[in-house]
């Protein structure tokens, strides 16, 4: 990933020499920094890339967990792409990653507009709204989210009030997903915040000029405020999708540990998660989680590609 | 972790700061988690099961027992509910360090026998340490394969049909024993009719019923190494289902689904569920009826191919103290006291010492007694299949594809192929 054009960054200030002048004087410098830098290192050595090696070793195998690995080439990899359940894995994700991201987004960025204009009580607004993101994560909140929208439960109810009747979506193997998306854009508060601190980056000469020009709040939206946060918009797209690619816990609590009903809420991870820790076939999920990982590198390599046609950075501005 | 630990720490011990450090080390270094032996002699063994808070109660009162008994071991619990037991044990097992003793059933003993987790108990047994007699209706065989004694039950349980006894009253329709499956669908249908609610909720999901079916038939769910039954049987089971479920005889599976952890039966969603009978205790707890045992439907007016299932303990294979374990076993399963705060939860007592010491007064326990004695007096009772390995994950793909041919997600003849083509995976891993 070539990411050269960072968001608007001000030159720094050119800074008077270091004092610790000479070759010894770096060397201690730098070998502070490492020493600060090595529970990080050793973290990262022992817990992410020896395990990740691991695994891409495993998945040119056939791994129970009890018997040595047995190398069998792409096995893994073909019988995945022909396992009807990882293509309804793939589905279910693809599903959940386009409608679930961009919903967030919209309401993220409805929201932040809504905040970023000065009035009173501004601050407990912002926290209020921001909350469902730090308790999102929890497990307790999928219990909440199984209760809500049960049948006969304060979601069905509501429903029925309008003559929609579908009996609750925890059980439905239609709607159940879409509870889970619910359930994301709930937790819009991360992305939110990113927006609220884009949009105070947008010079109000702007929109001054702007408005003496006639320009109404809709196209000031449109032509000044979305072109000088695409950047923050880019980020956010990027960050909540690869989020989305990687949702598990919701999943697996909402439907019970089983990712159902009919495999409804089968998204990649959890399927993963089943082939790995319930069906002990290791090789096969350590395929899995590459090829995921495959995925959302490409995914994120087209959203950089295309980038240049509507991210708009200031230098390109002035 | 080695005797000497103690010393080196006790000295440790004065600078406060490494303690933790050190423990932290030990921990990592140590082979066996906390099972060990500490200076004074003391061996400490880990006991794993799975089930509910009564369970949990009682099992941590029946450990207090044993170690007033033998002050020179201690137990330490390990417990959770059944699916992250097992996944917690598989990568326990799978690193060399299982617990000591563990609850055990038979869909997993030929799994991990395969894999040399299972301790052969006969040496112990032989040695004077564990006693194998005293086994109520030859239940001591669900834990033998091939020759080896790996498991030992602690309770003995079968299927049964739980009623809701106030619909069917009111429905006029009555269980009797020897009913016929056309008798029991005609009964739905009558509740259906009168109470206008579902009879039954889910019966062709359950894999353990379909295997009574099948061995009504003269098959069976498994043989030792495969399937015993063709994807013709099972289209043709999960065809007259899905068609019960469509016409209202069978409770809507979206409803069961948001029912749980409820079942549906207490929950009113259906009359009737099909369940092991120890489980039945649940039910008074949960719905507000009044819930009773009833026989299984046959095919014949005779044969309900029911046996004796049982939940066991087994041992691992590389543990330090394998008498100790073995004592402990022995304790868990003939004392008569612990018969005693056990009860039924995990079956009707296994040992005649624990089945005489046990008198049951509530009426759900007393009610699962006399079903299990009306069944062994019938003379129904049939020889437990053996499960191969893999028989675990094909149980959760039974349950999974029931439930998707319940919803209409799939159509039964493509279900049987998808459980077939996965039962071929799980007997390969």
């Amino acid at each position: 990933m070539t990411l050269v054009k960072e968001a608007p960054v001000r030159p720094a200030k050119k800074r008077p020499a270091a004092p610790v002048a000479g070759r010894r004087g770096r060397l201690r410098e730098n070998l502070a920094g490492y020493l600060f830098m090595s529970p990080w290192i050793a973290g990262f050595l022992l817990l992410t890339a020896g395990p990740m090696i691991a695994s891409l070793y495993y998945a040119f195998t056939s791994y129970n967990l009890f018997t040595p690995p047995k190398w069998v080439g792409l096995d893994n990899f073909t019988t995945m792409f022909q396992d009807p359940r990882w293509q309804k894995s793939v589905e279910v994700t693809l599903k959940y990653v386009v409608v679930a991201t961009p919903l967030k987004l919209l309401l993220a960025l409805g929201v932040a507009l809504l905040l970023a204009q000065k009035r009173r009580g501004q601050a407990l607004y912002r926290a209020a709204f921001y909350m469902p993101s730090l308790i999102g994560a929890s497990v307790s909140v999928g219990f909440v989210w199984r209760a809500l929208f049960s049948d006969d439960a304060v979601v069905d109810r509501a429903q029925k009030i309008f003559g929609v009747d579908v009996g609750g979506w925890i059980g439905n193997p239609d709607y159940v997903l879409y509870a889970l998306v619910a359930l994301s854009v709930w937790q819009f508060g991360a992305p939110m915040v990113i927006f609220l601190a884009g949009l105070k980056q947008v010079p109000q000469e702007l929109y001054e000029a702007a408005e003496m020009d006639g320009a109404g709040p809709l196209r000031r939206f449109w032509n000044i405020t979305l072109p000088m946060i695409s950047p923050v918009l880019f980020f956010n797209v990027l960050l909540e999708s690869i989020h989305a690619f990687q949702v598990f816990g919701s999943a697996y609590v909402v439907s019970d540990t089983r990712c159902g009903p009919a495999d409804a809420t089968l998204v990649y991870t959890c399927y993963l998660y089943q082939k790995g820790f319930k069906e002990a076939q290791m090789g096969f999920a350590s395929a899995m989680a590459w090829t995921l990982v495959v995925a959302v590198a490409l995914v994120t390599a087209v959203l950089f590609w295309s980038q240049k046609k509507w991210v708009h950075y200031e230098e390109a501005a002035k | 972790m080695g005797t000497s630990r103690n010393v080196e720490r006790r000295t440790i011990l004065k600078a406060a700061g490494a303690t933790a450090a050190t423990l932290g080390l030990a921990a990592t270094t140590g082979c066996g988690g906390d099972s060990g032996t500490s200076a004074d002699g003391t061996v400490t063994i880990r006991y794993a099961w799975w089930g509910g808070e009564p369970r949990t109660i009682a099992i941590k009162k029946s450990i207090a027992l044993f170690e007033k008994k033998y002050p020179k071991i201690k137990i330490k619990p390990e417990f959770t509910d059944y699916e992250a037991f097992w996944e917690k044990f598989q990568t326990q097992a799978s690193g060399g360090n299982p617990p000591d003793v563990f609850q055990n059933a038979v869909g997993f003993l030929r799994k991990y026998d395969k894999r040399g987790v299972l301790m052969d108990l006969k040496a112990q047994a032989d040695a004077g340490n564990l006693k194998l007699d005293n086994f109520r209706n030859g239940v001591l065989a669900n834990g033998q394969v091939d020759g080896k004694q790996i498991g030992i039950p602690v309770g003995a349980n079968t299927m049964a049909l739980v009623i809701d006894q106030k619909a069917f009253k009111k429905a006029g329709v009555e269980a009797k024993p020897g009913w016929t499956w056309t008798e029991y669908f005609a009964a739905l249908q009558t509740i259906q009719d009168k109470l206008k609610i579902a009879g039954d909720t889910g019966y062709f999901g359950i894999m353990y019923l379909y295997d009574l079916y099948l061995r009504q038939n003269g098959k069976a769910f498994f043989t030792e190494t495969g399937l015993g039954f063709a994807e013709d049987d099972v289209t043709q089971w999960w065809e007259d289902g899905y068609k019960r479920v469509k016409s209202g005889l069978v409770a809507d599976p979206k409803k069961i689904e948001q029912a749980k952890p409820k079942s549906g039966l207490s929950a009113g969603l259906a009359a009737s569920e099909f369940t092991w009978d120890n489980f039945s205790i649940r039910y008074e707890g949960e719905g507000d009826s009044d819930y009773g045992l009833a026989p299984i439907p046959t095919t014949d007016g005779k044969n309900t191919g029911q046996y004796l299932g049982s939940l066991m303990l087994s041992a691992f294979s590389g543990t330090k103290h394998p008498k100790e374990v073995a004592q402990f076993i022995d304790f868990m399963v003939h004392d008569p006291e612990v018969g005693k705060i056990m009860g039924y939860d995990r079956g009707i007592l296994a040992t005649t010492e624990q089945y005489d010491a046990f008198k049951p007064a509530d009426a759900q326990n007393k009610g699962v007694a006399a079903y299990e004695d009306q069944v062994a007096k019938a003379g129904v009772l049939g020889k437990i299949t053996p499960h191969p390995s893999g028989a675990d994950v094909i149980e959760a793909a039974f349950l999974r594809i029931g439930a998707e041919v319940a919803q209409g997600k799939t159509k039964p003849a493509d279900a049987a192929k998808a459980l077939f083509s996965e039962a071929k995976a799980a007997f390969a891993g």
